[in-house]
């Protein structure tokens, strides 16, 4: 039994240090980047946490073994994501809107939809981490794809404009003065497609 | 010294407990898993089609998965393991979506507990990795319950496996200790989101409470209703910042334990309802039932005398 227990406690502080580790990860990148109202001086004490411990995690080889390890072993036990939902702050709600291009100089605009509330929730955290995802060329995909399935039902439009943008919320003071959610423009892609009549596949 | 101490750690970690917290993460993550499957019905081939209409190709998910952790069950898996045997992707994808519906039907029942508990684990873990940028809270603490419940000595003293004959004594002790490590995760995880939302200056003034309520698609009570009680925003900002962050205080004890217990249901419900988030409302509960309410009423009575495994010395 002894021995048993010894192996249950190592896996217990693996598992645990495990969850502090990403948790504590997540409240440090807060600080760091200025999300939260502390001053100065533990921004600058928790951008170097951020480089010297969990940036220097970020650097290992992602083919590292090591790491693959671990990070398949977060990803098992589903802690590989800190708890910090809607903290320090709300985030911005993102849009998408596509505006859909026809051969006769037609014009329609078409948003992204999904069938049931659960699939609305999920298409909205998808807008959500399109939004937020620091890589432009990742965003542009993203983005794309969402294109290419609204062409899929509309086949006859040359070419879709697809805008990003977010939701400004007003606060509660603002909104008892008559200020309502306003929309932000971030980006906005324009993707070409073929015509019917060329008969080619995008 | 260090012998007390570690003696009382040992006992701190290895408590002997009963089985009955088992059977409410079982049930609760069952209804959690047949609820959660239904609610996806219709999307489930656009989630997690490779060339969906609606949302992200899943491979291109994939793809960056593979790029960190390439060893993590994905929808892939089971498309190829279909291919083999000749079923379309869209064959294979309803399969796994019915595999997933039976395994959380079993988990309710108590119905070959043990496999239920792998598959439903090992299908959900797949689909949160294949549709990683849809996935969003509830994904991440079904996993959580999941990988807990499969790791489990079942079948509980409520299942019909027990009825059905099979007998397994359990480790009493490894039982404890196994609802130990679900209390401290459950803790760990008010205290980061706790600690997170006290860094931000919007949830001590009520204006995060306000965005969160406003936010589409959450806002299921109009702002006009809202702003009505709006007063009360920065008092209920501040509330939940405690709440959550002192947690992994109050709960232990027995004179607070009821408070905060309560308190974090009565939270949980409360997201539930004004933002229209019943699944991570349902999930969250059932953790908590789990970890801390299964020895609290209405859970502490005696169980009913029909259960065999009701007669062992010590109810495992």
């Amino acid at each position: 039994m002894l021995h048993r227990k010894q192996f249950y406690l190592a896996c217990f502080s693996f598992h645990f240090l495990l969850i502090v580790f990403v948790g504590c990860g997540d409240i440090v990148a807060f600080i760091a980047r200025g999300y939260t109202w502390l001053p100065g001086p533990f921004r600058a004490f928790a951008q170097k946490i951020e480089t010297s411990v969990f940036a220097a995690f970020e650097r290992v080889q992602p083919s590292n073994p090591v790491k693959q390890g671990i990070t398949t072993y977060a990803h098992l036990a589903g802690i590989e994501a800190g708890y910090s939902f809607f903290a320090p702050s709300v985030p911005d709600n993102y849009k998408v809107v596509f505006e859909l291009h026809y051969p006769d100089g037609r014009i329609e605009y078409d948003l992204p939809h999904a069938s049931t509330r659960s699939g609305g929730l999920r298409l909205s955290t998808l807008i959500d981490n399109i939004g937020e995802t620091d890589s432009d060329e990742l965003r542009e995909i993203m983005v794309k794809m969402l294109a290419y399935s609204v062409w899929q039902a509309h086949p006859e439009a040359i070419m879709i404009r697809a805008v990003l943008g977010f939701a400004a919320l007003p606060t509660a003071a603002e909104f008892q003065r008559g200020i309502r959610e306003s929309d932000q423009f971030v980006y906005a892609y324009d993707f070409v497609f073929p015509s019917p009549s060329d008969g080619r596949v995008p | 010294m260090k012998s007390a101490l570690k003696k009382r750690l040992e006992e701190f970690l290895f408590p002997a407990r009963s089985s009955r917290w088992i059977g409410l993460l079982r049930i609760g993550l069952g209804l959690q898993v047949t609820v959660n499957t239904l609610s996806l019905w219709s999307d489930w081939g656009s989630l997690f089609a490779a060339k969906s209409d609606t949302f992200i190709d899943r491979e291109l998910t994939e793809a960056l998965l593979s790029l960190s952790a390439p060893f993590v069950p994905r929808v892939a898996w089971f498309v190829t393991l279909g291919a083999q045997i000749g079923l379309s992707e869209a064959v294979t994808l309803r399969v796994t979506l019915a595999c997933l519906l039976c395994s959380g039907l079993c988990l309710i029942a108590g119905f070959l507990s043990r496999p239920a508990a792998i598959t439903a684990w090992l299908l959900h873990l797949a689909a949160r990795s294949s549709g990683g940028f849809t996935a969003y809270g509830v994904d991440n603490f079904m996993t959580i319950g999941l990988f807990y419940l499969m790791l489990c000595p079942l079948p509980d003293r409520y299942s019909i496996d027990r009825r059905l004959g099979k007998k397994r004594t359990l480790d009493p002790r490894l039982v404890g200790f196994l609802q130990r490590l679900l209390q401290l995760h459950v803790c760990l995880i008010y205290f980061f989101a706790g600690l997170a939302k006290c860094l931000g200056a919007g949830w001590w003034n009520g204006n995060s409470i306000w965005r969160a309520l406003t936010r589409s698609p959450f806002n299921v009570i109009s702002a006009d209703l809202l702003l009505r009680w709006s007063g009360l925003l920065p008092l209920l900002g501040i509330c939940l910042c405690l709440l959550e962050v002192s947690y992994p205080f109050f709960v232990w004890p027995r004179k607070t334990r009821n408070i905060w217990y309560v308190c974090v249901l009565a939270m949980h419900v409360g997201i539930g309802v004004t933002m229209g988030l019943y699944l991570f409302a349902f999930i969250m509960i059932v953790l908590n039932v789990a970890a801390f309410g299964a020895d609290l009423p209405p859970f502490s009575r005696p169980p009913r005398d029909w259960l065999p495994a009701r007669r062992a010395v010590v109810r495992a």
